[in-house]
């Protein structure tokens, strides 16, 4: 045995032995993309349909999660890198498998009601849909610079395709294109930024570019020496990949044009799905410069005030340029805009307190209470915003029209609809005793307590406090045109099942409403797992 | 024995929710259902009730078997005590052997079961619950109440017959054309109050915690407020509905206030322990006061007491050695708690001062006024003040005591002169309540409840008694219009004279062969005779009760002579009198059965031995007041002892009662106008209730409406001005405002919407579709920002 043979008995262990067993949900949807594939191979098995197979992976590949989460909350699992250090395996990294597991079924569920891909299309869909999923479970559990750009890649390339997967539609294919070349673009742009990262500290290893770059920094250097701005230019980079991914300003161009193109299914799946992947990956991204000396401490904290004037940036231009729109989906994809906004200025208060020079006991609560907060959000923006698409979707299959003023009277016809609209309106808005009130609550009052560190983020908050005003307008706009306004003569009748259409739409509608009446069991567990990944306790 | 307190639990809900089920199908379906001239309603109620009876009696037989019947074993505690000899001596024997009482409670089996029920809500450390607390007392209660209940549902089908039609003519309200009121009948609803007030009253009964005890409380006081007020168009009805009201009020401020020193202090409403979910145990209000053994613990200096909040390795409650882990509370803070609480009985249940509102209360139907104002809820008070006496101190129960001896005497002087037949009986309730009251206070609990179940049955039954006679009557309540009835109606003249013997305490010389009231009666004034020769300062507590028994027999049998005896002093009246229907005898008929009896055996029959049972500890062998207290109270022996003497006395002082009674108005050999014009002040003084009414007018009333209008004027000319003048002010100012509003506010709003709304608008040209664009800002992007942290970085 040579030493290439032992590394290689070594790799192999880790690999079987470790490795493989903690990635078994992945694996699984695997398997699942190739069973469907099969399914479409041999004529024998056409008639099997796929979005059963999708949704039978779908829920193994969620209770699977669910068991190591469980198991890693219970201690029986340890967290620990696997495949030689490229994924993290640990509750942060868990916990958003399981949340993009939920989506995923709760995503095919709907495609399943509203019927958007057909018998025909249907494997190369659901081939599509889990092959995202599994980018962002990538994403999310990502630890190494290598899967970073990976699983952004793994999860843009199906999405590109399912933009465009209305065929013959012209603006489908249209957004499908302009998806394509703006994400090379922000490709092209994050890899070069990694590979300057990677070039300077000689590793990709995510935990180590703290320690790395304090070998390189000197003490008191400032943005006049040459590698300090290497290293901002380059981390600026990486945000841009992930910026892209969020929609957030201005690397947003993409996304009204891309919503409006896609099916409203899509949509939906885009906005919360690779909004959670991306926010795992910026989470462990920012918390990469720990450990570091005080001079790559300072280079992170300026990027945390970065982001959050670009936090400020999007949520205003989000909202703003919702006023206008007509359309409903596109005025969705300005308020995804705007809560990316919102959600980024927790991950700046984040970096803000947790790179601040006054650190202590009191910055560690923030900081906590800053990842609290924003796995609340998502999780509450879940169940909103899927269920706005959704809705959108239902309606648009009976009148074949998007635009807001053909909602006009709605109520009359689908009280249930509408009123599960109003439901996540509300929270989409912020008002108590929704979900999306306590969200934003916790990632402002984040949000205020790191304005003790720099002014700067008093900004942030101001902007985001009027953005909550600002939003409530075109918000509005719509149960102003589904309970106000009269249904005109002659428009089309809404008739849906009550029986599986209806109560699904309530069992996304109605968490938005009991997530804000009783956060305490979840923030019980969003604070858990908060505290695991920062404290490792 | 889980599953016997369970069973029992089980049963007792049932019969207290049966009720709340009758009231909710009558008050919402029976318009409905049957209409206004169906006795169904009356039915449902019966059933309701009766169901609740057969529960009731079933838990008891349950409870007996569970218990092995060991309440009704003759107490060996009891042979020990009384093979003693010397008050003062035995008492003090009992409490160097307070082993020995402990010992003989705990082999016997668990006679006393409290849990919860239902958690309402949970502030902190405060548990406000439904909880049920069981022991004899409880169902003798259940029995009592369910049984009673039932007789005067069966007798009120009868008695409120006439409501049934659609239009009922009030005869006793005049409308302005001379005429009298139509209104359609309300059967039903009198049957659906009558149900509130049964789950009222047994919830009351079946309460585990001192705050359940008031919601309840409050419950029965608005039934009787409802029921009072059933004739509501009758002036009369409705001001004595509001005066019952208003006067428990004030009863129930001190309940209040006693309720929020025990939260405070004791930091727990619960009678019994709690057993919590983390498997500790809480001290309840009476383990905490008084322990196993029946005594408070003091700190040296005398004015503290330490709550007993730690268990020994016995499970007794003990009080912590350590002064930081004490719970104490000052003895002042713990009379006035006392007293608190005792001012809600004194309003429920009629006591001096506030017993000004009973006879008025006399307006509602009589089958309310047996059940309610008779039986049931002013009975509460005396329940309240037996269920709560381990917290009451030996100053609070000699307040009760002077107030029972008081109220007695009152109550019973008045009713001598009064001439309305409920009226008389309204003020023996009075006076009987004050005999209960005065039981407890001179620490004989047991004779103070035993004449609480004897009451319950010898009043009501006569309430119906008069009841019948009203409805014979033709509603004609005076009895200087009656007599000679006894012809006419003769099952209602011979259960009324079973009644009458009971409450005047009449019995077989030399045997103890007598109907109910005289062995009750006889228990109290026992008692209070133990209690004088302990403290000799306080005679009066014996002397006014004996003097009271005489005055109690004559003004019964007056009542009697008059009603039933003589010749019609009204013949056109007279003519036209009839005996009630079966429904209304047939109760009567049992009631008599029980008023008679109801207490066989006197102390040694199975009625004491029952109530007893539950006697809080430390009863038994007295207090005496020589080491610490201010007065002494007797044990079972003292009591035992003073019996003979005190029923003699008794027995005497009715007997006297009696034949003056039957001198005056039986034979007529001294005519009672002669009396009445010799001693023309003094009845002018007991007609006009001793001035109370006056009194009250006078104190609260008048100056209560001289402060209004007071009030009234100020409020017109003073702040209607201010506010006029500011409301002037006003429109002036908004007139002003409106056009800076329109003009400049709006114009800014108009203005800020206008310009974000086109900056929204604007915004949306940046968004131009062309897709080189895009890719050209993610460039132009990249190097903005980086400029942007470049010229923001902090120069270090």
């Amino acid at each position: 045995m040579n030493e290439i043979g032992l590394l290689v008995q070594r790799l192999l262990d880790e690999t079987t032995k470790t490795s493989v067993g903690l990635f078994v949900p992945e694996l699984v949807l695997s398997g699942t993309i190739v069973a469907m594939l099969l399914c479409r191979i041999l004529p024998l098995l056409w008639r099997v349909p796929a979005q059963w197979i999708a949704l039978l992976g779908a829920f193994t590949a969620f209770a699977w999660t669910l068991c190591q989460f469980d198991q890693l909350v219970g201690g029986t699992l340890q967290a620990k890198e696997i495949f030689t250090g490229l994924l993290m395996f640990d509750q942060f990294a868990t916990f958003f498998r399981m949340f993009l597991c939920l989506f995923l079924i709760l995503t095919i569920t709907l495609t399943v009601l509203s019927g958007i891909p057909d018998r025909e299309d249907g494997p190369d869909f659901y081939t599509l849909l889990l092959g995202a999923t599994l980018g962002m479970m990538i994403m999310a559990s990502a630890n190494h610079l290598l899967m970073v750009f990976l699983g952004v890649e793994m999860a843009s390339v199906p999405s590109y395709a399912m933009v465009g997967f209305l065929k013959g539609r012209k603006k489908s294919s249209e957004a499908a294109l302009k998806y394509v070349v703006y994400g090379a673009g922000a490709a092209g742009v994050m890899l070069y930024g990694i590979s300057l990262l990677a070039g300077l500290t000689g590793t990709g290893s995510l935990p180590e570019i703290g320690h790395r770059l304090s070998l390189i920094v000197s003490q008191g250097a400032g943005i006049g020496d040459p590698i300090v701005r290497t290293i901002v230019l380059a981390s600026l980079m990486v945000l841009v990949g992930l910026a892209f991914k969020l929609s957030v300003f201005p690397f947003h161009f993409w996304c009204p044009d891309v919503f409006e193109g896609a099916a409203a299914e899509v949509a939906g799946f885009l906005s919360v799905a690779s909004k959670a992947g991306a926010f795992a990956l910026l989470v462990r991204f920012g918390l990469a410069f720990s450990g570091g000396s005080a001079a790559v401490s300072e280079i992170a904290f300026a990027l945390g005030i970065g982001i959050g004037v670009l936090a400020a940036a999007a949520a205003t231009f989000g909202n703003l340029s919702a006023y206008g729109q007509t359309n409903i989906k596109r005025m969705l994809a300005y308020s995804t805009i705007a809560h990316a906004g919102y959600m980024l200025m927790a991950v700046s208060a984040l970096m803000v307190m947790k790179y601040s020079k006054h650190g202590g006991a009191e910055s560690t609560a923030v900081t906590l209470s800053c990842i609290e907060g924003l796995i609340y959000y998502l999780f509450v923006y879940l169940f909103m915003n899927l269920g706005a698409f959704a809705i959108v979707a239902l309606v648009r299959n009976q009148i074949f029209s998007e635009e807001i003023d053909d909602y006009n009277g709605l109520a009359t016809q689908c009280p249930l609809l509408c009123f599960c609209m109003a439901l996540c309106i509300f929270s989409l808005i912020g008002l108590p005793p929704m979900g999306g009130f306590f969200a934003k609550l916790v990632i402002f009052a984040s949000v205020f307590k790191a304005t003790s560190v720099h002014w700067a983020m008093w900004f942030v908050l101001g902007a985001g406090a009027i953005n909550t005003v600002f939003g409530l307008f075109y918000y509005i706009r719509i149960l102003k045109a589904m309970y106000l306004k009269p249904r005109p003569d002659g428009a089309r009748k809404v008739s849906y099942d009550l029986m599986p259409v209806g109560l699904f739409v309530l069992m996304i509608c109605l968490p938005t409403l009991g997530l804000g009446v009783l956060p305490a069991r979840f923030t019980e567990t969003f604070n858990n797992v908060a505290s695991v990944l920062l404290t490792g306790r | 024995m889980e599953s016997l307190g369970n069973t029992l639990a089980n049963l007792l809900t049932i019969a207290w929710l049966l009720p709340l089920f009758g009231f909710v199908v009558q008050i919402l379906f029976a318009l409905r259902w049957w209409g206004r001239k169906s006795k169904t309603a009356a039915y449902l109620a019966i059933f309701c009730i009766g169901a609740g009876f057969v529960c009731s009696s079933t838990a008891f037989y349950l409870w007996g078997e569970g218990t092995d019947w060991a309440v009704f074993k003759p107490s060996e505690h009891g042979h020990v005590e009384q093979a003693d000899a010397g008050g003062a001596d035995h008492a003090t024997a009992g409490r160097d052997d307070p082993e020995h009482k402990i010992t003989s409670h705990e082999s016997e089996k668990q006679a006393v079961f409290a849990g919860p029920l239902y958690t309402l809500a949970t502030f902190g450390n405060l548990h406000v619950s439904l909880d049920y607390y069981i022991d004899s007392l409880t169902l003798a209660m259940f029995v009592m109440v369910t049984l009673i209940a039932t007789c005067i549902h069966i007798f009120a089908t009868g008695y409120m017959a006439e409501e049934l039609v659609d239009d009922y003519v009030d005869h006793q309200v005049h409308t302005h054309d001379g005429g009298h009121f139509h209104r359609p009948g309300r059967f039903y609803k009198f049957f659906s109050y009558m149900s509130l007030f049964c789950f009222a009253m047994l919830g009351l009964v079946l309460a585990g915690n001192i705050f359940q005890v008031f919601i309840f409380w409050e419950l029965v006081g608005i039934c009787s407020y409802l029921l009072i007020g059933f004739y509501v168009e009758r002036h009369s009805a409705s001001t004595a509905a509001n005066k019952a009201f208003i006067v428990n009020r004030v009863g129930d401020f001190g309940f209040i206030i006693g309720l929020m020193i025990l939260w405070t202090s004791f930091g727990t409403f619960s009678f019994a322990d709690q057993h919590g979910t983390n498997g500790k145990v809480q001290p309840g209000l009476f383990s905490m006061a008084r322990g196993h053994d029946g005594e408070l613990t003091k700190t040296a200096d005398g004015k503290t007491v330490v709550l007993k909040t730690e268990q020994d390795g016995h499970g007794h409650w003990e009080a912590p050695a350590e002064p930081s882990h004490q719970k104490t509370i000052t003895y002042t803070l713990l009379i006035v708690a006392g007293l608190g609480v005792f001012g809600g009985c004194v309003g429920k249940s009629a006591q001096f001062p506030l017993q000004t509102w009973l006879p008025d209360a006399m307006e509602g139907p009589t089958p309310v006024s047996a059940l309610v104002h008779s039986a049931t809820m002013v009975a509460a008070g005396v329940y309240l003040a037996g269920r709560f006496y381990p917290m009451f101190v030996p100053e609070v129960l000699l307040t009760i005591a002077y107030v029972g001896c008081i109220t007695a005497f009152v109550g019973a002087t008045i009713a001598i002169v009064a001439t309305d037949i409920k009226k008389v009986l309204a003020y023996s309730t009075i006076s009987q309540l004050g005999y209960m009251m005065l039981g407890l206070g001179v620490g004989g609990w047991g004779a103070g409840l035993f004449h609480l179940i004897t009451h319950a049955c010898f009043k009501s039954l006569m309430f119906l008694c008069s009841g019948s006679v009203i409805a014979g009557c033709h509603h004609e309540q005076e009895m200087t219009k009656m007599g000679g009835l006894l012809r006419k109606m003769p099952i209602t003249a011979l259960t009324m004279l079973a009644g009458v013997i009971a409450i005047a305490g009449l019995a077989i010389p030399g045997t103890s062969i007598a109907f109910s009231g005289y062995h009750s009666k006889d228990a109290i004034l026992a008692t209070a005779l133990a209690y004088t020769k302990l403290n000799p300062i306080h005679f009066l507590l014996f002397v006014v009760p004996l003097l009271t028994a005489g005055i109690t027999s004559f003004y019964m049998f007056r009542l009697w002579f008059y009603t039933f005896l003589g010749k019609p002093r009204d013949q056109h009246l007279h003519e036209h009198v009839h005996e009630s229907p079966w429904e209304m005898t047939g109760p009567l008929l049992l009631l008599a059965v029980l008023a008679a009896g109801c207490a066989i055996g006197g102390e040694d029959g199975r009625l004491f031995k029952m109530l007893t049972f539950s006697e809080p500890v430390g009863v038994g062998h007295g207090v005496d007041g020589a080491a610490a207290h201010t007065v002494s109270l007797p044990g079972h022996a003292a009591v035992h002892e003073s019996h003979s003497t005190a029923g003699s006395a008794a027995l005497l002082a009715a007997f006297i009662g009696m034949s003056i009674s039957y001198l005056v108005y039986g034979k007529g050999v001294i005519n009672p106008a002669d009396i009445k014009r010799q001693a023309a002040s003094v009845h002018a003084f007991l007609a006009n209730k001793w001035g109370f009414d006056d009194l009250y007018d006078v104190m609260f009333v008048k100056p209560a409406h001289v402060v209004a209008k007071f009030a009234a004027a100020i409020d017109k000319f003073v702040f209607d001005e201010i506010l006029h003048t500011f409301v002037r002010m006003g429109i002036a100012v908004s007139k002003w405002d409106r056009k800076f509003d329109e003009g400049v506010i709006d114009g800014i709003v108009n203005l800020m919407g206008n310009s974000t709304y086109s900056l929204g608008i604007s915004l949306r040209n940046v968004q131009t579709g062309k897709i080189r664009q895009y890719v050209t800002f993610i460039a132009v992007s990249v190097v903005t920002l980086f400029v942007l942290l470049f010229a923001l970085y902090p120069k270090g």
